[in-house]
């Protein structure tokens, strides 16, 4: 496309102007949040503790299905339970991302992080921790049982790639530790069997639990026990800095914890049970309501954003086409930043980044603005493209009879420009549908997020994925015979 | 002596540095057929365009009614002034998605607030004079080229236009379709109708047209009557074209 220079100009001052406003309000905003001591004033006030954790590392923290319902389980959940119960609050457990964690923590979105996380050098920068909590029993290398002579130690994997779960202490482990092979790290567990089963890693390498609970379930793999040597061993409870109360208070119920030896007696235990559970019975029909609750979600998403994109869309169209500059540029500029970024990193912006304006903003609503900001860029485009495909001599024709220029819109333009957009707008909405999967990442629970929470589990990879991209098909197969009715009916108009 | 209908004051027109008409003085009288004659680039079009400004003059006055239309911003005033300069295009521009006769009615029911019924009626009285009053519920693109610039005309019509401008309307026509074209276009300046024309069609300039106005190099280079033009032009670029296209 080309710009003349001096809208490029413009386009860029917008742009910085709404980074430093942007820049300039956060941080002080951000102190508001999370201020000394302040968490545990929240907590207090409202009764209730958030606690963020990445659900998908048994026998730490790892989801269930019980009636039908998702239930959060693992030592890490008991012990959240157990804490929650000492501040006399009720317990909410937020499933995200191992690597979003430290970030919702930072932000205010959640009060601590119990997510098996050590107490690196590193995370102490940005957060606090309280006291080891749990060791765990060392690291495995989960690998293809066909591979059992081949890998046994660290040496054996020179030049092959290692999986790791992205931001965890592992993937330090192997970059440190296994300096001759590669990492490849991924955000969750069971993208990362995947990985094993599909050969793309040689081995993935976990915690003893995990790697066992995985070899249990899959006949093909095996866990080995590696020589990796653990620096600095041991769970800890991430909290945001300068809550120096909550910390105390986290350490008084691990101290009870230890000394009524809950996690050997009591927590492993459970988490075992579960375990169990989950390997005998694997039948996805028993899945069917998590799949269920994804495409409601899912469509959910999917009509708020189309709805948030048309509108947004016009009006951008509109302010594009506008003879007022400013109005011109500021649509330029949004619709050209909207284009130039990825819709993943929007979405974690306005989750995280707007949370900072809007502290209750729920994942779904959040995940529904991103992807309705997001479309609306597009659609004005769409619309754009419709309205200049119409030839100018029909502008001519009707502004040369005397009618106005909203009235040339309204009677000429428009209803020919429509024929035109409908197809490109219909492509757009597919696109939204699909491109809905990508809340996932904020733990919207749309189909992508449920597929996930099958996979774990069920310790299986593939087959949820499959019935998640059937459920995805057959949803946007049915919007595309329905976009081509209207379509057909518009072309009989002629 | 009467007052022009339409005065044209040192017109000029530049796009960006390239400038199309550099000094146009001229005058249209009621009831008058003017036909513009000249070569390809010499700035015909561009000059009608600039009478109902659909494209808006560089510098010079256009008056219309008493209105300096060259002044005038997009706007109300303009739209009532452009109203009543009816204008057909080289190709047609009819609205594909309206049949026939909703391309007649649209501006009178939306600009002039006419009642359905009595547009309805009035459209079909404009058909009839163009010879297609069985067409009204075809689409535009059911038609024959010259079909379609005879609703055009219609079109045009229906507003009552006070003049009317023809943009090379045969141009772009079939040779067999002109006829048609030509023969509505004459019927209508027998009916007393003031007309501009840029016209290729010398035999149709040289018959009907009460004033030839020779264009070349952005200049109005001549005017006169048409036997004068073509038999006698003074100028040298006229005589070169005439020698041309005759």
């Amino acid at each position: 496309m080309k710009l003349p220079k001096k809208t490029m100009m413009a386009i860029m001052t917008s742009l910085l102007a709404f980074l430093t406003i942007l820049l300039t309000v956060m941080p002080v905003k951000a102190a508001d949040q999370v201020t000394n001591n302040s968490v545990m004033q929240r907590i207090k006030q409202k009764k209730e503790l958030v606690v963020g954790t990445s659900a998908d590392y048994p026998p730490l923290e790892f989801t269930a299905s019980e009636a039908g319902q998702t239930k959060y389980v693992g030592v890490d959940i008991e012990l959240a339970k157990d804490i929650a119960k000492d501040l006399n609050a009720k317990l909410v457990i937020k499933n995200m991302s191992f690597d979003s964690l430290l970030v919702a923590l930072e932000t205010g979105k959640v009060d601590m992080v119990i997510s098996a996380m050590t107490p690196s050098p590193e995370r102490k920068k940005s957060v606090d921790f309280s006291k080891i909590y749990y060791h765990p029993s060392g690291e495995f290398f989960l690998i293809n049982k066909k591979d059992q002579a081949k890998y046994r130690k660290i040496a054996d994997f020179k030049g092959q790639t290692l999986g790791a779960q992205t931001g965890s202490i592992q993937y330090e482990l192997i970059q440190k530790q296994m300096k001759s092979s590669k990492v490849k790290g991924l955000s969750k567990i069971n993208n990362l069997v995947l990985a094993v089963q599909s050969g793309k890693v040689a081995g993935v390498v976990v915690e003893e639990l995990i790697a066992k609970a995985y070899a249990q379930n899959n006949h093909n793999l095996l866990a080995v026990q590696s020589d990796l040597k653990e620096a600095q061993a041991g769970n800890a409870v991430a909290i945001a800095k300068g809550q120096k109360d909550l910390v105390a208070a986290v350490n008084k119920t691990i101290a009870r914890v230890q000394k009524e030896q809950l996690i050997e007696h009591k927590y492993l235990p459970a988490a075992a049970k579960y375990m169990k559970t989950a390997k005998k019975n694997n039948s996805m029909m028993k899945y069917a309501p998590y799949f269920v609750k994804g495409v409601g979600y899912t469509v959910e998403i999917t009509i708020f954003s189309v709805l948030i994109g048309v509108i947004l869309g016009t009006l951008f169209a509109l302010m594009r086409l506008s003879k007022i500059k400013l109005v011109h540029w500021l649509a330029v500029a949004y619709i050209e930043f909207i284009r130039g970024t990825p819709q993943m990193v929007q979405i974690l912006f306005v989750y995280f980044g707007v949370g900072y304006f809007v502290s209750n903003l729920s994942a779904v609503v959040a995940g529904i603005i991103a992807i309705g900001l997001n479309s609306g860029a597009y659609v004005a485009e769409d619309i754009r493209s419709g309205i200049g495909s119409i030839a100018k001599g029909q502008t001519e024709a009707a502004r040369s009879l005397g009618l106005s220029q909203a009235k040339t819109y309204r009677y000429v333009i428009i209803p020919q420009a429509l024929k035109n957009i409908w197809p490109a707008l219909g492509n757009e909405f597919i696109t939204l549908l699909k491109d809905s999967s990508l809340v996932s990442v904020i733990g919207v629970s749309e189909l992508m997020y449920q597929t996930q929470l099958v996979q774990t589990s069920t310790y299986r990879g593939v087959l949820p994925l499959a019935i998640a991209m059937v459920i995805y098909f057959i949803m946007t197969f049915t919007l595309t015979r329905l976009l081509n009715y209207f379509e057909k009916r518009m072309k009989h108009n002629d | 002596m009467t007052k022009a209908m339409i005065e044209i004051n040192h017109l000029k027109k530049r796009f960006g540095n390239n400038e199309v008409l550099k000094d146009i003085s001229a005058e249209v009288d009621k009831g008058q057929v003017i036909c513009i004659i000249g070569p390809s680039g010499s700035g015909k079009s561009t000059f009608l365009r600039c009478l109902n400004v659909l494209e808006h003059p560089t510098e010079g006055k256009i008056i219309f009614d008493g209105t300096d239309l060259a002044k005038l911003n997009e706007g109300k005033e303009l739209d009532q002034l452009r109203e009543k300069m009816g204008m057909v295009f080289q190709n047609f521009n009819l609205f594909p998605n309206m049949n026939v006769i909703e391309n007649i009615k649209l501006a009178p029911m939306k600009v002039k607030g006419i009642s359905e019924a009595e547009a309805e009626k009035t459209a079909l009285e404009l058909l009839a004079r163009v010879g297609l009053e069985d067409r009204a519920k075809q689409y535009p693109s059911s038609l024959s080229g010259g079909q379609q610039q005879r609703v055009a005309i219609a079109r045009a019509l229906a507003m009552n236009p006070e003049v009317m401008l023809f943009d090379e309307p045969t141009s772009a026509l079939d040779p067999e379709m002109v006829g048609e074209v030509l023969k509505t276009m004459q019927d209508l300046a027998e009916s007393g109708m003031t007309m501009v024309v840029v016209t290729h069609e010398m035999a149709f300039a040289r018959e009907v047209a009460d004033e030839i106005w020779f264009m070349a190099d952005g200049y109005l280079q001549e005017k006169g009557a048409p036997e004068v033009i073509f038999t006698n032009p003074t100028s040298q670029r006229a005589k070169d074209f005439l020698a041309k296209v005759l």
